[in-house]
């Protein structure tokens, strides 16, 4: 199969590439700086559609807490940006380029939005989909679409940003994304509830968040974590992570609140660097290394220590308040059949999110989906792109 | 005038054999006579009314299913309706449509506080939700103002905001799942307790689709602890430009009020003649904001809040965090709807939302255009989101009236997206609003949405005549080929 390497100057140009692909049967695996490559299902393609080439903010007005950037702008640069203004991108994205195999510091708007990277802080802000209030993209017949707005509120139309959220490219190719951003707090901290089994510290987590305290993470590390992330650290069995934001008053009557609500706990508190520190490696997988396969579990927060329990996995930890596991386990179909045993019986969704190339094509890397549900996936698929351009096979064989 | 789609004379024909098909179905459930239907003929868009055909209230979803199994089969189309409260026409009955009414539907099937959700059925009105939690000190968020009425199965189709939409997001934001059924009477299951992921966000699309894509039959809603402390400041201005600098101060500070309202001189003037709420008497402008949280955290935003008003020559500033001041202080933003009636008989409530920083232009420009329509309309504003919702008041009994105030909220809706911002922040596009579509997209992007219709039902069988200025059949989207945003012949006549 040939490698095309193709890199348009901008959005006329790259839809052009896209019409012509369309009429010729050709299809593209589409990259930026190409840092997630080995995250999905290997792609069939003629060639590679490289949009790096459309780069740069467009327009940000702190006081509206709106961004918009080109699809290849480095996120690194959207974060610096935004800081200068004492704002973030709310969800958190993290990096996990490196687990991939990936150099860091390179990932792209766009890129962060198709792969859904969200880190720690969706447990209280939402998802990548919850802060894209609007795009632009072409679609597989190689037209520029607009879809929702630079305002917060709109409801006009369909919410079709949403829908290039976390779909890896397979429906469009992003030109443009707008995103709501977030003011940054003015310092962070992190109650620690220690020496704590994964059943207690993962119930801590859901008790936390059901107090006002409003916590804006919420993770669980057993030992087994917490020592490969610090090896001076002595937790024999494991610690919860809740960490709180405010300016130092809030974070004070918060800690007396979280504290009185677990009585009994041994506890320690993180300052606001090591509060950054522990959350970016629990958001970056740092734990996980170069070897070994991970899988990306979503459960109700209730059913994490269930789902640890049958998972069988060495090394794991939960982040989301449980919502999410990040186990290292082998990519078999053994493995593979267990942990879509429990989604079913629970309800989520079980991901291969790192493995060998061979692995990711041949096990499942999503959670299959039932015959209705794939059935719509398909219609949504030709409704964007019905030749098939984009990221052929990459969630699904058929999508 | 809007325009519905023609009503096939054949299917009107047929209606006593699709009530006694649908009766099979639902056999207590079925309304055909004309006086009983004549409760159903419109929603809280009122200039607009329209008989159904027939209207059914399904117990449950396989009732749901079976009346859409039904429909499909039998090429008939279908209206869904909650309360009825849509602003926009979204509900709008059609003359050979059945009309499927969710509110029997109305249980609070299950609170899981562990997990932080409600799992509730479509016809179950969103205060209930909150009324459901709210002894384990828990509520649920969006709070649109009809929210002692409107459904939850309506606020998914419209994505429904409120006055806490800024710091706590729309109905998208608090929907962690649905059960719903598609036209054909397939039911699934989509998203749910757990973080979302794993495939296409169907989802995301669901929530606002105003009932075009699907009919949910479940929802599962976010449910939030109550924060321990709520403080209300009212604050009045000299000119609608201090407000306007006073909010995006209070932004650009890193502050997200829970509730950031803004009300102008004649909306203020009609509000204390309704219900004296105690606005300063001489403020051009006010502004009520809310802060909630923690104690000692909501000190510090209020402290911060009232310095910055100030600072930018607030006339007023005054915590009415205690009761009864609190109640009266919203009782008059609350009512600013009614008070209306004082001045006319009518209102059309429109629904943009422009860039916060554009609001004094925008407030100059409604007054021209106020003047140029001779039509009276003040401007309540949720100036945390940009949401502006102008009221304009007219009498409809006066010849040419309504036609007026139509001409006048389209002009104020294509001036929001003059500047840079949406034709509805909140209320849908329904029939009100889908003739202004093109205004914010090109024929392409219309098209682009229409195929994603087509996807869930590729009939045009649920809810037509909604949201695209032009019904085009699907067989005819998936041909079409767009130049450069423009349709060909685009003045022709299409299906």
């Amino acid at each position: 199969m040939s490698t095309q390497h193709l890199r348009p100057a901008g959005d006329r140009e790259a839809a052009e590439l896209i019409r012509d692909a369309a009429q010729s049967g050709t299809s593209f695996e589409i990259i930026s700086s190409g840092t997630k490559r080995n995250l999905g299902r290997p792609v069939a393609a003629n060639g590679l559609l490289d949009m790096s080439a459309l780069a740069g903010i467009i327009d940000y007005k702190p006081e509206e807490l709106v961004l918009s950037a080109r699809a290849g702008t480095r996120l690194s640069e959207i974060e610096a940006v935004l800081a200068e203004h004492h704002q973030i991108v709310g969800f958190e994205p993290r990096e996990w380029a490196p687990m991939l195999g990936a150099p860091a510091g390179m990932q792209t708007i766009a890129g962060v939005v198709a792969a859904d990277v969200c880190g720690p802080r969706r447990v209280k802000s939402g998802s990548v989909r919850d802060h894209v209030i609007g795009c632009r993209f072409i679609n597989g017949h190689g037209e520029i679409i607009k879809a929702g707005g630079t305002v917060i509120k709109n409801v006009t139309g369909f919410d079709i940003p949403k829908l290039m959220c976390g779909a890896f490219g397979t429906l469009g190719v992003l030109t443009e994304v707008t995103l709501r951003v977030l003011p940054r707090a003015q310092r962070s901290a992190t109650l620690v509830l220690y020496n704590r089994a994964p059943e207690a510290g993962l119930g801590a987590l859901i008790v936390a968040a059901q107090t006002p305290a409003d916590a804006t993470a919420l993770a669980y590390l057993p030992c087994l974590a917490i020592g490969l992330m610090d090896s001076s650290a002595r937790d024999l069995r494991g610690a919860a992570l809740i960490r709180i934001d405010g300016t130092p008053a809030a974070l004070d009557e918060k800690i007396r609140l979280l504290r009185a609500r677990f009585p009994e706990a041994e506890t320690a508190l993180l300052n606001h660097e090591e509060t950054e520190t522990v959350f970016r490696n629990i958001g970056d997988g740092s734990v996980f290394g170069h070897e070994g396969d991970i899988w990306r579990l979503c459960v109700p927060p209730s059913r994490a220590a269930q789902t640890i329990a049958e998972a069988e996995a060495q090394l794991w930890y939960a982040d989301w308040a449980g919502g999410l596991l990040w186990l290292q386990l082998p990519a078999s179909p053994e493995v593979a059949q267990r942990l879509r045993g429990i989604t079913a019986k629970f309800g989520g969704h079980a991901t291969l999110f790192r493995a060998s190339p061979e692995a990711r094509q041949a096990i499942d890397v999503f959670e299959p989906e039932a015959p209705v549900r794939s059935n719509l996936t398909k219609a949504v698929k030709q409704a964007f792109d019905p030749e098939r351009v984009f990221n052929r096979g990459r969630m699904f064989e058929y999508l | 005038m809007i325009e519905l789609p023609a009503p096939d004379r054949q299917i009107i024909a047929r209606r006593a054999e699709i009530a006694a098909g649908l009766s099979a179905i639902v056999p207590d459930g079925v309304v055909s006579d004309q006086a009983t239907l004549r409760a159903y003929d419109r929603d809280a868009l009122t200039a607009y009314g329209q008989l159904p055909l027939v209207c059914v209230l399904p117990e449950s979803a396989e009732q749901v299913s079976a009346v859409l199994s039904f429909a499909s089969r039998e090429g008939l189309r279908v209206v869904p309706r909650g309360a009825g409260t849509s602003l926009s026409g979204g509900a709008l009955p059609l003359a050979d449509g059945i009309l499927l009414g969710l509110s029997r539907m109305n249980r609070v099937l299950e609170v899981d506080y562990d997990n932080r959700c409600a799992v509730v059925q479509p016809g179950v009105t969103n205060a209930n939700v909150t009324r459901a939690v709210q002894s384990k000190g828990f509520y649920y968020a969006p709070d649109p103002s009809s929210q002692i009425a409107c459904t939850i199965g309506g606020n998914v189709a419209e994505n429904s905001g409120g006055i806490h939409c800024l710091k706590y997001g729309l109905t998208t934001h608090n929907l962690l799942g649905v059960e719903m059924a598609l036209i054909t009477g397939e039911r699934l299951r989509i998203g749910g307790k757990f973080p979302g992921g794993g495939g296409l966000d169907l989802l995301g699309i669901i929530c606002g689709s105003e009932g075009l894509l699907g009919i949910v039959t479940e929802a599962t809603l976010r449910i939030l602890p109550r924060p321990p402390v709520t403080r209300t400041i009212l604050i009045g201005f000299r000119s609608a430009a201090d407000a306007g600098r006073t909010v995006a101060e209070i932004i650009g500070q890193g502050i997200i009020p829970s509730a950031l309202e803004f009300m102008d001189r004649r909306c203020i003037d009609a509000v204390e003649a309704f219900c004296a709420p105690g606005y300063p008497a001489a403020a051009e402008a006010v502004l009520i904001a809310e802060l909630d949280g923690m104690p000692a955290e909501v000190a510090d935003q209020l402290a911060a809040v009232s310095s910055i008003a100030d600072g930018c020559g607030a006339t007023d500033i005054h915590d009415c965090s205690g009761e009864p001041e609190r109640s009266r202080v919203w009782s008059g933003r609350k009512s600013a709807f009614g008070a209306m009636g004082r001045l006319k008989p009518d209102m059309l409530c429109m629904d943009g939302t422009i860039p916060r920083a554009a609001l004094p232009q925008m407030l100059d420009r409604i007054s021209q255009l106020s003047e140029q329509y001779g039509l009276i309309c003040c401007n309540v504003f949720h100036a945390g989101d940009g949401n502006l919702h102008p009221l304009i008041v007219f009498d409809c009994m006066q010849e040419g009236e309504l036609e007026r105030a139509e001409a006048f909220g389209a002009d104020i809706l294509k001036l929001c997206v003059d500047m840079g911002g949406v034709l509805t922040g909140e209320h849908g596009v329904g029939v009100e609003k889908k003739a202004l579509m093109p205004a914010m997209f090109t024929d392409a992007d219309l098209a682009q949405q229409q195929r994603v219709k087509c996807a869930f039902d590729n009939k045009s069988q649920l809810n037509p005549g909604k949201v695209f200025p032009v019904l085009h059949a699907c067989v005819e989207l998936g041909r079409m080929h767009v130049h450069q945003g423009r349709l060909p012949f685009a003045n022709l006549p299409r299906m």
